[in-house]
């Protein structure tokens, strides 16, 4: 392999015209010699395409009433669901809610039902304290982990 | 056809269902734990389910989670993918119980061939041949002994209730035999809640040859070729292809239409792989797998079929519509299974992937969720990616692997890539000319 003479005097004349011309970088060749000086730039961004959407979670009853969930499931008063079903607010229909927002409840009362295949689960406060934030509408579909309440 | 598929796994095999699914106009339901909030199939499904935290028994394995899912959702049917509940008749008579279709065949064709005691026989008593053993379970030391003896040392011990190359154990001499009847007994009972076991000679030489078949539900019955899966380490497949480089025509046609008439024979639906052993010249049946396999995908490559199309397709009750004079085979196929572990130790190496490049070009097909930036969790099994090459010889394919493998990129953790590189290298794979024991020789792991 032919040896190669670095001329350290053109690479820093080159490093000098990349950064005042903002260039990233250049590459020349002269016969069968080639250079390329390449001025590292921060990670540039990655061109995405067709930006994956994150999937519709389960379609929250009555987006309205919900609103944009506001509180996560780390909000120190959260309540989350244990399980995948459908949420019912009272005993059964017509009858009043088990708690409203206001409302004091007791740890291990019980505050809302989960009904996953025909068997109505009691969710009870994990703590006790005041209802401040209901999150989710009568009947409807929730996943597990997803905020239930805020108790606080 | 089917509205809304709910899919009940994860990873790579829950994006290749979505994939056929959205091809069709089905919309889906990605159902998945907390750890997988993230997955590129969750992204891309038209809903999402989070049915519970990060462990496999409190998701995946959730069956009243899973059900529960499919209700809000509106799903028509399920699809249970590859292992957790695709072979799990429970589940499938659930699933049908409460309205949805089971992606997949009856919960007595998953009951009959789970048990492989009686997989055996069923099969047997059509005609198949069959590895020469137990003709049921042994239940004691005693008539381990005798067996082992009528039928001749080396002999393996298996799980009636196992499968996947789980739960085996070879005596090679008599000495051996009390041992390893134990170990596989207690073994059994702590992996499958049952310690029933069967013997089975212990080929010297063997590959390791299956068969996909497919079945719709009016008894029409095709095959879609052999694929040849002898690269292995501890049972568990490494490198696929198809066709096999061991098996002439005739005998192509010999196994594939014994195993379709088989399959006929016993009123199967749904998409089925049938596993054998061949050796010197004989075909003898191990196991059937009643559910979608990881390697479909080499099938898919030289016949240009879709199997989980197919699989679909049949579940909703839509004939065949072909008959195996129209499947044509086309070239070779390689898969190569990448895992998330060191390529030496075999370590686990979960965690974030920095700088993914996946390669691509005629014939080179990757299967895979992983993406720049995702984190592979420590949870699950360690396959993070398949990476399929067709050619239309097989040494067009070999170079075209070659070449695609040093392509791929998948930084951040440690890949089996590496692996891969140097048992494609290898003469022994560059001529076919290997057993199930060949890559464990290689690796020193055997004599």
């Amino acid at each position: 392999m032919a040896t190669f003479d670095i001329d350290g005097d053109l690479i820093r004349k080159i490093a000098d015209l990349l950064r005042e011309t903002g260039l990233n970088e250049i590459e020349f060749a002269e016969g069968d010699k080639r250079l390329r000086i390449t001025r590292s730039a921060p990670a540039a961004a990655h061109v995405v395409h067709a930006a994956v959407p994150a999937a519709a979670p389960v379609p929250t009853g009555s987006a309205s009433v919900a609103a944009a969930p506001t509180t996560g499931a780390a909000h120190p008063g959260a309540v989350t669901s244990p399980m995948v079903g459908t949420a019912y607010a009272s005993p059964e229909p017509g009858a009043a809610p088990f708690v409203k927002v206001g409302d004091t409840v007791k740890a291990g009362q019980t505050i809302l039902i989960i009904e996953a295949m025909k068997v109505m689960n009691p969710i009870k406060a994990p703590r006790g304290g005041t209802v401040s934030e209901i999150l989710v509408a009568d009947a409807q579909p929730v996943e597990f982990g997803e905020v239930l309440m805020v108790i606080e | 056809m089917f509205e809304k598929v709910l899919i009940a796994n994860r990873g790579e095999i829950a994006l290749r269902i979505h994939r056929a699914c959205r091809e069709m106009g089905i919309q889906t339901v990605a159902v998945h734990s907390t750890a997988d909030a993230d997955a590129m199939h969750v992204r891309l499904a038209d809903e999402s389910v989070c049915i519970g935290p990060a462990s496999a028994r409190e998701s995946y394995l959730n069956i009243p989670a899973i059900l529960s899912a499919a209700t809000i959702t509106g799903a028509d049917a399920i699809h249970p993918g590859i292992g957790f509940m695709s072979e799990n008749a429970q589940f499938a008579e659930m699933v049908e119980e409460h309205g949805f279709t089971f992606i997949g065949p009856t919960a007595d064709h998953i009951r009959i061939m789970g048990d492989k005691v009686t997989a055996k026989k069923t099969v047997s008593d059509l005609g198949l041949p069959v590895v020469p053993g137990s003709d049921g379970p042994v239940p004691t030391l005693e008539e381990a002994e005798k067996i082992a003896r009528d039928i001749g040392y080396p002999v393996l011990i298996k799980a009636a209730a196992g499968g996947g190359g789980k739960g085996m154990k070879v005596a090679r001499n008599p000495e051996q035999l009390r041992e390893a009847y134990q170990l596989a007994r207690g073994e059994a009972r702590a992996a499958f809640g049952n310690d029933e076991v069967y013997i089975e000679k212990y080929l010297g030489r063997p590959r390791h040859i299956e068969i996909q078949l497919l079945a719709d539900l009016h008894g029409n019955v095709v095959h879609f070729g052999e694929r040849d899966c002898s690269v292995q380490r501890r049972h568990q497949k490494v490198i696929e292809e198809a066709p096999s480089p061991a098996l002439n025509a005739a005998q192509r046609d010999f196994i594939g239409e014994l195993a379709a008439r088989t399959t006929r024979g016993f009123g199967y639906r749904g998409v089925g792989t049938m596993e054998f052993l061949f050796e010197d010249g004989q075909f003898y049946f191990i196991e059937m797998n009643t559910r979608l396999q990881v390697e479909h995908t080499i099938s898919e490559m030289i016949t240009g079929i879709d199997l989980v199309r197919e699989q679909i397709r049949v579940a909703t009750g839509a004939p065949l519509g072909y008959t195996q004079a129209d499947i044509r085979f086309h070239g070779h196929a390689i898969e190569c299974r990448v895992n998330a572990e060191n390529p030496e130790t075999f370590a686990p190496s979960p965690g974030k992937i920095g700088g993914y490049h996946a390669p691509g070009g005629l014939g080179v097909r990757v299967d895979s969720a992983l993406y720049d930036g995702y984190r592979v969790p420590p949870h699950y099994d360690s396959l993070i990616s398949k990476l399929v090459v067709h050619g239309t010889t097989r040494n067009e394919c070999l170079m075209r692997l070659r070449r695609a493998i040093e392509e791929y990129v998948i930084g951040g953790i440690d890949t089996t890539l590496p692996l891969h590189q140097r048992i494609i290298a290898q003469p022994d794979f560059i001529n076919g000319a290997y057993d199930i024991h060949w890559l464990e020789q290689l690796m020193g792991m055997k004599k």
